[in-house]
């Protein structure tokens, strides 16, 4: 067939797809919310999508010249990009991916975040343990100007009675907390790429640091105002920087160890599921900011107060994350 | 290895081809980006100075968007261009070269934290030089690309000439190549323009000035305009 003969023939076609993709294929919802769209229908969209394909392949085997080609060309591309594109977020299954799909999401990776939580406690308590009994090694962990500082932090009559800063007003606080907090829980994930390594040096270090940090306060006998203070949002971050860990100890260790499917495979799988983990650790840390900066400081609360409200706190974490969404059907 | 240009072969059974951007480019998108967050974080600091102590917190939240979100949120809106990829025509794709998903845009730049490793994206750009399509760690484990946008637009600041039927049958390269020194011609001295079109004398049948204003209409019958 020559030239000229194709294009008159396949002209109209490329016209009305051209104005398919003009009109339609940017804004998915509004097109289907205009009810007057009289040229080409949607659900012809995918078979004249291949019918383009076909004919690029025929101009490109005959040599057609390169306008026609490229015309084609740009067809193609355009609508291979509305119909491979990824679904758009739905905003409202917010609330139910916080309240059930990321429970079930952490249950399904039960085993990392055990192995996680073990890289925390277990140097947390041996370090806490330690401290106790010998308050010298705390000078070998801390320098003796921080460990100063630690206790001046918890010390009440400081910083108007508020608990667990040198300074600062509650909303400074808070952003400090979003700052930091969310940014080390983002971090110990994706550090978990080189073979899990960063995830379990960010666990054992933190267990580590706690460790110490509490049993010296608790050494010079302030321990009453440490655990008033961090008893309530502990049950938030401490949870979160364990997930975040757990994901990135699955992360590395896919790579390590892929089974039967690629090591780039293994990293891709490890990556999704550690991303969807990542947006409930930092709305887990959120939370964990707010209490800390506008809760957690309150030093006039009385302690019995304190711990019945971090009592409640820890029995609602780890029922959400035991029991949310169990016996829910799939997500489509 | 020199070709950086992937080829992606569509369930259609058509090739795609992506020219895969290096890391030179990117690092430049990179320091716009830079920039920009700094004039954003820099003009917030001087507006929430005015209300004192608590502003001291939102300062900081907006510090934490701009260094966490602010990629997540411009490749996920704007179709996978930062405004500084935008700058650099550069545009985040797919592998098989369809537009990027959100969950891809969360972990590639959630990665930078080890692609920065040690200092500098130092660990990002080692990869991306070993990579044959230019990606870093977070793009791999994303299954991401840094893509040039095409250049669309060229053609039409081509010069006008009659169009010219040639004398000989063109092969598709030929074809090729004399659209292309149409749209270049523009761009061309008038004694490069002559060297040039005397090549393809045995097309023209002309020399000279009159080649060169043949050529073009060849590349005008050839586009189609007869």
């Amino acid at each position: 067939m020559r030239q000229e003969q194709f294009v008159a023939k396949h002209a109209p076609s490329w016209i009305a797809f051209e104005a398919w993709l003009d009109a339609r294929a940017d804004r998915p919802r509004q097109a289907r919310a205009d009810r007057d769209w009289r040229g080409l229908p949607d659900e012809e969209m995918p078979h004249a999508y291949r019918r383009v394909c076909q004919q690029l392949g025929l101009a490109r085997r005959r040599g057609y010249s390169p306008a026609v080609v490229d015309r084609l060309q740009q067809l193609m591309q355009r609508g291979h990009n509305a119909l491979y594109r990824p679904p758009p977020p739905r905003w409202s299954r917010i609330p139910r991916f916080f309240l059930a799909e990321f429970p079930r999401r952490v249950r399904a990776e039960a085993g990392y975040m055990w192995l996680a939580f073990v890289c925390f406690v277990l140097p947390l308590v041996a370090t806490f343990a330690l401290v106790r009994l010998m308050p010298e090694y705390a000078a070998t962990i801390f320098s003796q100007q921080q460990l100063s500082e630690f206790e001046s932090m918890y010390s009440s009559d400081v910083a108007g009675g508020k608990l667990g800063r040198d300074s600062g007003t509650d909303v400074a606080m808070f952003g400090m907390y979003i700052l930091n907090n969310i940014g080390i829980g983002l971090r110990t994930f994706a550090s978990g790429l080189v073979g899990g390594v960063g995830s379990a040096f960010v666990l054992v270090y933190n267990g580590v640091f706690f460790g110490t940090f509490a049993a010296h306060l608790s050494n010079v006998g302030l321990s009453d105002p440490l655990w008033r203070f961090v008893c309530g949002h502990a049950a938030f971050e401490l949870t979160a920087i364990v997930i975040a860990g757990g994901a990135g100890l699955r992360l590395g260790l896919g790579f390590l160890m892929p089974g039967q499917r690629r090591r780039v495979d293994a990293l891709v799988e490890g990556g999704r599921r550690g991303a969807l983990l990542c947006l409930g650790v930092a709305g887990m840390l959120l939370i964990a900011a707010f209490i800390e900066a506008f809760w957690s400081s309150i030093g006039a609360v009385p302690a019995s107060i304190k711990y019945s409200v971090a009592g409640v706190l820890w029995a609602l974490v780890f029922a959400w994350l035991a029991f949310g969404g169990r016996g829910l059907r799939d997500a489509d | 290895m020199l070709d950086t240009v992937r080829e992606v072969h569509t369930p259609e059974g058509v090739a795609l081809r992506l020219p895969t951007a290096g890391p030179v480019p990117r690092a430049i998108a990179w320091a716009l980006d830079l920039l920009i967050r700094g004039g954003i974080l820099m003009m917030s600091a001087t507006a929430l100075s005015l209300i004192g102590n608590a502003g001291m917190g939102v300062y900081l939240i907006v510090m934490f968007l701009l260094v966490w979100s602010y990629p997540i949120l411009c490749e996920g809106l704007f179709n996978g261009q930062t405004p500084g990829k935008r700058v650099m025509e550069l545009r985040v794709v797919a592998a098989d070269g369809a537009p990027v998903g959100w969950i891809a845009a969360i972990v590639r730049n959630l990665m930078r934290t080890v692609d920065m490793l040690p200092f500098g994206y130092a660990t990002g750009l080692v990869c991306a030089l070993f990579d044959p399509h230019g990606r870093r760690l977070g793009d791999m484990v994303a299954r991401t690309l840094v893509v040039h946008e095409p250049r669309g637009g060229l053609r039409r600041a081509m010069f006008d000439a009659e169009p010219h039927t040639p004398a000989v049958p063109l092969r598709p390269a030929e074809q090729a190549a004399i659209i292309a020194f149409a749209d270049r011609s523009p761009m061309l001295t008038f004694e490069r323009q002559l060297e040039l079109a005397d090549i393809a004398q045995p097309a023209t049948g002309a020399g000279g000035e009159l080649g060169v204003r043949r050529l073009r209409g060849i590349a005008h019958w050839l586009l189609g305009r007869r």
